[in-house]
């Protein structure tokens, strides 16, 4: 067991997840406090649907510490109430419909709201007595979400839910869990590659690349703390002496550098801007990637 | 969750319980048919005193024997459609993710499932079983035949034992492969492996067999009743056994015991195809006895549960080795 900071929903230490020769996750350090919309960013194979995993408790960590709910996950039902997830390739019952659903969820969760979850779905105009294979890949995505929901967990653990979304499902997707969020006592991670759409939602960041965490911690700090320097090219030591370059840009005459502060920047030589989250998002990612940029620009699309 | 295990394999059930109606409608009027044309025979034969040869009575129809004997795939079939898919199918869509994040342990979930899948099968298996033991009822009084291997297989209880063995079977190789089709493959192939090697191998020694020899020249102190002839064989004038195994090459079945025709002194084996009604007593005046091995008919419900109790064993096991990998292993 590890000692929990009083409001952190979750916390991992030295976190890793070996697969036979593959290393999924590595090291890594995770803490999410209480009430916030956290953004799980990284490229594809980095690690985002590994360490959701393993914080539900649906796989097993072959190194390190995690407290979820100042407890390690388990399969103990008390631990399991506490809990919502939802998996990349949101597995219902096909042939079974959507009361079928709510039943289900009525007979195996003590803590159950069945009464919310029905005028949700009426709501949004998904059929009670449709079998769940008919339905539209956004109708299975809010049912999915209604029935986790449903079970009243103080996590929840989104793994893209709206990858398969065209815009107008995924905005009310993301409504329908902004006033969930809203109603309190709720916190959230939500893998996705759109960025924008995390953005609006999101106050919290995990950026994963390679399989370690990069990033972890308020946007909006995350944000204060980096920057972007632009000026001509030159030897940069003395900046990297001061600040951690995050990534560095130099073409013929101009160097572009993005930095993590630890200070204030002095260097008259240099323009200093405010990062953006794509900015801050695509410089760590890109730290990992190689020297191919295209890679980097799908990045914010539909995959 | 037994909720949820109605709603999941109702389908099975109902389509389950038509075709045991079925059977059962065709098995309850063939055999009132067959059980009256054997009581009517009797009463016939006791009246004229020939109830000796009450035994060309031929009872039931081709079709109806064969529909009986292919009874005995009942449990394979179980253990293809019931427990194969069972964990193997939410492991293949992702339902079991669904489900282990309810408010509920994997091992209940498993042991809902799994429980109910083993009881339709006991019950199911029992119900074929215990139909086509009456069904049998008078041809096993005619011909004394429900010991010998293929009919001992599909009566009494080992079908019970069978289906439960073939349903735990699909449902630790759903679990284990993660994927339907290859687990219906080995559950069919080591189903029927293991059934092949329990009862050719493994039946014959439940309890160690009677050997007599007997005299060709008197008939046989024959065993009474429903006994099983595990083998027959020749003994020398010398009480040396013949190398050649009784049971290979061409046998002549001499009052009811099969006797390898390769095992026999030339002069006689020469009678075989002439005078096959001389063989015996050219044995006799040559010095040689003949040998058979059984199992008395007393001993039948004792190797009916030793059977069963084999494939319940290796079934607890392959739960529990099903059971392991669910907790145990990632979803």
């Amino acid at each position: 067991m590890m000692a929990s900071s009083n409001a952190a929903v979750i916390q991992t230490r030295g976190l890793s997840k070996r697969y036979r020769k593959v290393t999924a996750l590595s090291e890594a350090a995770v803490t999410v406090p209480e009430g916030r919309i956290s953004a799980l960013i990284g490229p594809n194979g980095a690690g985002k649907t590994t360490l959701l995993r393993l914080l539900a408790g649906l796989a097993r960590p072959t190194g390190g510490e995690v407290a979820v709910l100042g407890s390690p996950p388990s399969q103990d039902p008390a631990f399991l109430a506490g809990i919502g997830f939802l998996a990349q390739e949101i597995p219902l019952y096909r042939r079974l419909t959507v009361e079928d659903h709510i039943g289900i969820g009525a007979h195996l969760n003590s803590r159950w709201d069945g009464v919310s979850v029905r005028r949700r779905l009426e709501s949004l105009g998904i059929p009670l007595d449709q079998t769940v294979g008919t339905l539209s890949g956004g109708q299975r995505a809010q049912l999915s979400l209604s029935l986790t929901l449903a079970k009243r967990p103080r996590l929840l653990l989104l793994d893209e839910p709206v990858a398969a979304l065209d815009p107008l499902a995924r905005r009310q997707f993301l409504a329908h869990l902004a006033e969930a969020v809203a109603g309190g006592g709720l916190t959230v991670v939500l893998s996705s590659h759109l960025l924008a759409d995390l953005e609006r939602v999101c106050d919290h960041l995990i950026l994963l690349a390679a399989s370690q965490v990069q990033l972890c911690g308020d946007i909006d700090t995350l944000l204060a703390e980096h920057q972007v320097l632009v000026g001509p090219r030159k030897d940069t030591t003395a900046i990297e002496r001061d600040h951690t370059i995050v990534q560095a840009v130099r073409t013929a005459r101009q160097t572009t550098l993005l930095i993590r502060r630890k200070g204030p920047v002095i260097d008259p030589a240099f323009e200093a801007a405010d990062v953006g989250l794509e900015e801050l998002v695509l410089g760590y990612m890109g730290q990992h990637a190689g020297p191919a940029p295209a890679q980097l620009t799908t990045i914010g699309e539909d995959q | 969750m037994t909720w949820l295990v109605w709603r999941q394999h109702r389908n099975e059930a109902y389509f389950a319980a038509a075709a045991l109606a079925v059977f059962a409608v065709l098995l309850l009027v063939t055999g009132r048919q067959m059980a009256s044309q054997y009581h009517s025979a009797l009463t016939a034969c006791a009246a004229s005193h020939s109830c000796g040869k009450l035994n060309t009575l031929s009872l039931g129809t081709p079709v109806m024997f064969l529909l009986v004997t292919l009874t005995a795939v009942v449990p394979c079939l179980l253990g293809v459609f019931w427990g194969g898919p069972l964990v193997a199918r939410e492991l293949e869509t992702g339902t079991s993710q669904f489900a282990w994040m309810q408010s509920i342990t994997r091992s209940r979930w498993l042991t809902v499932k799994a429980g109910w899948a083993l009881l339709a099968a006991a019950a199911w298996g029992g119900a074929v079983s215990a139909l086509v033991t009456w069904w049998s009822s008078p041809v096993n009084a005619l011909n004394h035949q429900n010991f010998q291997p293929g009919q001992f297989d599909i009566q009494g209880i080992v079908p019970v034992g069978y289906a439960l063995f073939a349903v735990a079977l699909g449902i630790a190789a759903g679990t284990l492969l993660r994927r339907t089709l290859p687990a219906l493959a080995v559950t069919i192939g080591v189903f029927a492996a293991l059934r092949i090697v329990v009862a050719d191998y493994l039946r014959p020694h439940y309890i160690t067999a009677i050997t007599t020899t007997f005299s060709f020249l008197h008939p046989p102190p024959s065993p009474t009743g429903s006994y099983w002839l595990v083998s027959g064989g020749l003994v020398g004038p010398g009480g040396q056994v013949p190398s050649s195994p009784a049971n290979g090459g061409p046998t002549l079945s001499l009052d009811g015991v099969p006797i390898s025709i390769n095992n026999m002194p030339s002069a006689c084996r020469a009678l075989v195809f002439q005078d096959p009604l001389k063989t015996s007593s050219c044995l006799a005046a040559h010095g040689y006895h003949g040998l058979m091995t059984y199992q008395p008919a007393s001993r039948y419900w004792a190797f009916q549960g030793i059977e069963t109790g084999i494939f319940v064993l290796l079934a607890a096991a392959l739960i529990a080795v099903t059971a392991i990998a669910v907790t145990r292993r990632d979803a």
